[in-house]
């Protein structure tokens, strides 16, 4: 009983579940940072739940640069923690009790000496001292036992059981003296106790032990729906930019050229039939016609995906779209083509597109500056501009730009005081 | 030559240009064909499309600009889906004529197509409308000058920055072309432009004019 859990390693120590929570916290971050995707998230999440000691906390995050602060704000709660007073655990208090149990050993001896020398004959009473002496090291020995558990339903359930099992115990061991020394055979009536403690147990299991492993397994399940989801939704943004891009180049590659090849052949018809003016204009309207089929089909590309973004990507959209509302643009000197996901481009070029539009059309602003910024773990995309100002956050613009960015995983931040400009910032998680 | 990845405008395209009196000596269906059939055949024009395999993006324009430097004089007329402004700004950012930036659809208008082409090969300019359109579209900080044009003159503005000739501009506006002659006179007054006889050095004076203040 030497072996004190706060001099000890913490290797082999019950974790709890706010050390768990910590875990999943860094797992979190390193994900959006980048270093786990999202099969190793969900893997380790699964793993850090599961954990019941540090050890296995530890080998979950060993290979994180971020992991030794993590554990150590992990387990820093434990020292400070105030609780109920426990049994000592400084080394005096480890001195106290060595020299306590070597009193009681010897008085369990001496007792059995004086029973020896001074009354032969008499019934064989010293167990009933040893019982008396042993009560104490008993209660001792259960209560540090359930204080190794770590702080909360664990602790005090094993306070509970453990307090419960020694009573138990000693009725036990008195009914069996009883039954030795008196050599009567009592019925068992521990067992009335036992009853009891049962009851006691049963009371603490419904009452306060259910609940709270209901609670406890209902947030792990909320905890992986939530990360379910969130990666399913990257998943589907994703899939409907490709998707999308498909669509782009089947209307290019398929619709879009044969109008113009039959726009084409009607402009040899209309040349071959110069002699036959009726005709002519017939096939004339036929090629205008086809024209406009084709000017339809540009735009509706154009807002699947404008030209520029599918071609050169965010940052020369930008700019063109810049351009296009006089806009002063800033593009962060770090981001590459083709570095963000097609959904991501997506939705960034949109939001400044939309922001734009209502820089110019609502606001009437003199000037607006658009910044694009590598802010790790993501991109953050402002518009600024020197308008009226007074956007409604909850209007139905804002909103519909909100949806676009928070379908994303992003937040957008909108500041518009009457008559002070306004000033929208995205930002976006990037590998989301 | 021609470098168009879809057959059938390809096709179709060679044949056009056949019918007409050009000698089609190459075509090709993407840009690094372009580039090696440009040093094999010396062409007087290529006709290239934007997008080419193997990215399917903006192959036409990085190749066209390539070709251009590696056979200086090199005629491009380039063909595309989209009008980007920005693709125009990049072919017309040269010095030297024989630039052309068309939609696809114009190849159904044969006679101004062709026009068109004819215009290019010579070293002329050939801007689609709505690259001009876009260009001259009015924006808060506009220049100054721009909103002193009458209506007639931002007309001709128009038909001069898409590379047409004044008699072209008169037959197009169904006006004489002294009339003509007077507004480009005006407009190169009120824009502060060195007048300039070849066609397309004053489109080109206009264009710079336009994306330096735009």
């Amino acid at each position: 009983m030497s072996r004190s859990p706060l001099h000890s390693g913490s290797g082999g120590l019950r974790a709890g579940d706010r050390d768990r929570e910590a875990i999943a916290e860094l797992l979190r971050a390193e994900h959006l940072a980048g270093r786990l995707d999202s099969d190793e998230l969900e893997q380790r999440l699964e793993r850090c739940l599961a954990a019941t000691t540090y050890a296995e906390l530890d080998a979950i995050t060993a290979d994180l640069p971020r992991r030794r602060r993590a554990v150590r704000a992990a387990s820093r709660p434990r020292p400070h923690r105030p609780g109920p007073p426990g049994p000592p655990a400084t080394m005096r208090g480890v001195h106290v009790r060595r020299v306590l149990r070597g009193l009681a050993g010897l008085v369990a001896v001496l007792v059995l000496a004086i029973w020896a020398l001074a009354s032969s004959g008499s019934p064989f009473w010293p167990p009933w001292v040893w019982l008396g002496l042993a009560i104490p090291f008993a209660l001792d020995a259960a209560i540090r036992w359930a204080w190794r558990r770590p702080a909360g339903a664990a602790r005090q359930a094993a306070l509970v059981w453990g307090v419960g099992a020694v009573i138990e115990a000693t009725l036990v061991v008195i009914w069996a003296l009883v039954w030795i020394i008196a050599g009567r055979a009592a019925y068992f009536w521990p067992a009335w106790s036992l009853l009891g403690i049962l009851a006691v147990w049963g009371v603490h299991w419904i009452l306060v032990l259910r609940p709270r492993l209901d609670r406890a397994s209902a947030n792990a399940e909320l905890a992986a729906q939530v990360e379910e989801l969130s990666r399913s939704r990257g998943q589907a943004a994703d899939a409907q930019a490709a998707e999308l891009g498909r669509i782009e180049r089947d209307l290019h590659d398929g619709a879009q050229a044969r109008l113009v090849a039959l726009s084409m052949q009607l402009g040899r018809a209309e040349l071959a039939l110069e002699h036959e003016p009726g005709a002519r204009r017939l096939v004339e309207d036929a090629r205008q016609e086809a024209s406009r089929a084709i000017a339809d089909l540009r735009d509706l590309s154009r807002g699947i995906a404008p030209p520029l973004l599918a071609d050169r990507g965010l940052a020369a959209a930008v700019r063109a779209l810049g351009a296009r509302y006089d806009a002063e643009v800033e593009v962060d000197p770090s981001l590459e083509p083709r570095q963000l996901t097609p959904a991501l481009e997506r939705g960034a070029y949109f939001v400044i597109a939309e922001a734009l539009t209502n820089a110019a059309k609502h606001a009437s602003a003199q000037r607006i500056a658009i910044r694009l910024a590598l802010a790790p773990p993501g991109l953050c995309v402002t518009v600024l501009d020197d308008g009226c100002g007074g956007a409604d956050p909850g209007g139905s613009g804002l909103g519909g730009l909100r949806g676009r960015v928070e379908a994303l995983g992003g937040t957008l931040t909108v500041t518009s005081p009457a008559g002070e400009g306004t000033s929208l910032e995205a930002r976006f998680p990037i590998g989301s | 030559m021609i470098a168009e990845d879809l057959a059938l405008l390809r096709e179709g395209l060679v044949a056009l240009l056949r019918e007409h009196d050009f000698d089609v000596v190459a075509q090709v269906d993407d840009a690094p064909g372009l580039l090696r059939v440009i040093a094999g055949h010396k062409p007087d024009l290529a006709i290239v499309d934007v997008r080419l395999p193997p990215s399917y993006t903006d192959e036409g324009i990085r190749a066209a600009l390539e070709a251009r430097r590696r056979q200086p004089g090199l005629a491009v007329l380039v063909l595309s889906q989209y009008v980007e402004p920005t693709y125009a700004g990049e072919l017309i950012s040269e010095e030297a004529g024989g630039i052309g930036y068309l939609l696809k659809e114009r190849v159904g208008d044969l006679r101004a197509f062709l026009d068109a082409v004819r215009r290019v090969a010579e070293g002329g300019t050939a801007l689609d409308r709505e690259v001009v359109a876009q260009l001259l579209a009015p924006r808060r900080s506009q220049p100054q000058e721009l909103a002193q044009l009458t209506r007639r003159e931002h007309e001709v503005l128009a038909l001069m920055a898409e590379g047409r000739s004044n008699s072209a501009i008169a037959d197009a506006l169904v006006v004489t072309p002294g009339a003509v002659e007077k507004h480009v006179s005006s407009i190169f007054g009120k824009l502060d432009l060195p007048a300039s006889d070849s066609d397309h050095r004053r489109v080109l004076a206009v264009l710079r004019y336009l994306q330096a203040t735009g």
